[in-house]
């Protein structure tokens, strides 16, 4: 099962929101990112049967799990025949059953069951509590025993729904990679759901960006920082000083953007002068110059002068707000430690410079404008906190 | 004491109990997992029993039972005066308890594990036995009890449709009221005395099956353990 594949591809209206995912998953971690509400939920329990889409197509290789389609037959293989391991956000261990029981639990019938459920139980570290019942664990415990408990079905397929969002961080960073052994050892297709852009990166190769019932990218962790499909990703993702800009010149060598005034050079793109263009500059991309010192080569073009607004100390990277000549505010990341601690108090005058390559153009024909924008199933689905604009000082 | 309409009692309180367990659990779980725009309707009609006065109840069997009633025009099946209606009687004014007490237990397992239990290869027949019935088996159990109290001490409608006779059909309570007609009041007393202590007893045990704090909710995060944890883990 070297060349494994599980592929969803279906759809589900749920009163005005409508679920259309379209995914192709390989033995890997794929982590569904989205806000709550996106529909990242749903798309687990339609793989794994615990819900029915209204449409579409579920494979694992070469066996259908679910097809509803005009002139093909319906298939839809209940939940229990179709051996994919679930692990809930609420742990869902049985709390009638103690912990060996509860790993037991798919193996009912069996006859190694007992010595294949210790077995389960000495890999994730817990033989010493096979017989305590699940409300004397703790969560982090309680979690690897529900992980256990879908082992024991020997899946292919393992899902995790938002599984570690109540634990500690310390107990969730040793989940991840607890798992991300495991998905290597054996092989598995795993698909990690969480709206924790951190726990993205913790545990994830790949990255399926849910917005709205919709999948907006998918794309390796550093690829989609670095093309990001289209603007809504970089809402998602949280991405500061997104700018609007129109394309002065397009050549070979670079791209020469207008930014409301300010010249700014980025790697070539095909994009037709005249053009309008959304983009964005990483904010740890963003460099602050010491003012006594020679430029480096890398940064010899792009250079703009600003003024300090707010600094906000960080644990490795400070976060600096910087009003530009042109009005318009830009979010720096500045590493906490240098060779020379720069002076950065608010009012402060600094040079900044920016790389080519540190503005990300984001191509408008990929850019799906509006197609769902009047129609959000999730209460607050711009709620982030970390959801940044550049902003216009003009009523400062 | 009137050992006969003891032995009687018990009789038909078994025989009801078990009738109230089977169909009460049954009705209840049609209750909790069918969706119907009428469920509210059959569920009075289910819980009728205990508001309706035990002479209208009492009818009611009487036109069930009696001549007229398609048991017997066509069947020839003849219960009225006999044990087996004592039994219908105490079965019906048991089961609305039964079926109120199961309903809520049954509500109170967490959808979650059955979705769980799912995922683990279970049938639907499977979840009920292995997961819904013993999360559940607490209000249950207290929900039997109570229904099996309650079909012990049927007065009103028994004394309808058995006929009262010593011996053959004359259950406890029913016994009880000749008792106190005809001013026996030594007999009695121990009647009411062994009727007060069976229900003494099965109300103490249902209050001790009352659910425990803490025992069967859904656990959730406890972080004082989490240096245990971290500890245990290496």
């Amino acid at each position: 099962m070297t060349n494994s594949q599980l592929h969803i591809d279906i759809e589900k209206r749920l009163g005005t929101f409508s679920l259309q995912i379209e995914l192709s998953v390989r033995p890997e971690i794929l982590v569904l990112f989205g806000p709550s509400g996106s529909g990242k939920t749903q798309t687990l329990q339609a793989i794994a049967g615990l819900m029915t889409p209204d449409s579409g197509t579920i494979a694992l290789n070469d066996t259908l799990f679910f097809q509803r389609r005009p002139a093909l037959p319906l298939i839809n293989v209940p939940a229990r025949k179709r051996c994919i391991g679930y692990v809930f956000q609420q742990y869902a261990l049985f709390p009638h059953l103690t912990v060996l029981e509860n790993i037991a639990y798919p193996m009912a019938g069996q006859r190694d069951a007992h010595q294949r459920a210790l077995t389960l139980l000495e890999r994730i570290r817990l033989p010493h509590l096979a017989h305590r019942m699940p409300h004397q664990l703790s969560g982090g415990q309680q979690q690897r025993v529900a992980i256990a408990r879908a082992l024991a079905t020997n899946p292919r397929v393992l899902l995790f729904d938002e599984s570690f969002s109540a634990l500690d961080r310390v107990i969730r960073d040793q989940l991840h990679a607890d798992i991300r052994t495991l998905q290597a050892e054996e092989q598995l297709i795993v698909l990690y759901v969480t709206h924790n852009l951190d726990d993205a990166f913790a545990i994830g190769h790949r990255l399926a960006i849910i917005h709205n019932g919709h999948v907006e990218q998918v794309a390796t962790l550093d690829d989609v920082f670095v093309h990001p499909a289209n603007r809504r990703v970089l809402d998602i993702l949280g991405i500061p000083n997104i700018i609007h800009t129109r394309v002065i010149e397009s050549s070979t060598a670079r791209l020469l953007l207008d930014w409301d005034g300010l010249m700014l050079e980025s790697m070539p793109l095909d994009c037709p002068p005249g053009s309008e263009v959304t983009a964005c500059i990483r904010p740890e991309d963003i460099r602050v110059l010491y003012p006594d010192r020679p430029v480096s080569h890398v940064v010899q073009q792009n250079y703009l002068d600003g003024t300090i607004v707010e600094r906000r100390p960080g644990r490795h990277m400070h976060r600096l707000r910087v009003a530009l000549s042109d009005r318009h505010v830009v979010e720096i990341d500045h590493p906490t430690r240098t060779y020379t601690n720069l002076p950065l108090p608010p009012g402060a005058a600094v040079k900044l410079a920016l790389r080519k390559e540190s503005i990300i153009v984001i191509p408008s024909r990929h850019d799906r404008q509006g197609h769902t924008s009047h129609q959000h199933y999730d209460p607050k689905p711009h709620s982030n906190p970390t959801h940044h604009h550049v902003h216009h000082e003009h009523n400062a | 004491m009137n050992w006969p309409a003891f032995w009687l009692s018990l009789q038909v309180t078994a025989i009801a109990t078990i009738a109230i367990l089977i169909v009460g659990l049954a009705a209840a779980l049609f209750l909790t997992r069918v969706r119907l725009p009428g469920l509210i309707l059959i569920e009075t009609i289910i819980l009728l029993p205990l508001v309706l006065p035990p002479s209208v109840l009492g009818y009611y069997l009487l036109l069930l039972l009696g001549r007229g009633s398609p048991l017997v025009e066509w069947f020839n099946i003849r219960l009225l005066f006999t044990l087996p209606a004592a039994v219908i009687a105490a079965t019906i004014t048991g089961l609305p308890l039964m079926v109120q007490s199961t309903r809520a237990a049954l509500s109170t397992v967490d959808p979650v594990l059955e979705n769980a239990a799912r995922t683990l290869g279970s049938s639907e027949i499977e979840i009920l036995w292995r997961i819904t019935i013993p999360l559940a088996r607490r209000g249950i159990l207290a929900g039997l009890i109570l229904g099996g109290a309650r079909a012990l001490g049927e007065f009103g409608a028994t004394l309808m449709v058995t006929g009262n006779i010593p011996g053959r059909t004359q259950t406890l309570p029913v016994a009880i009221y000749d008792a106190v007609q005809s001013q026996r009041y030594a007999d009695a007393h121990l009647m009411v005395l062994v009727m007060t202590g069976l229900a003494f007893v099965g109300l103490f045990w249902v209050r001790r099956l009352e659910p425990p704090p803490e025992q069967y909710r859904a656990a959730t995060t406890r972080t004082e353990e989490v240096h245990d944890e971290l500890a245990a883990s290496h």
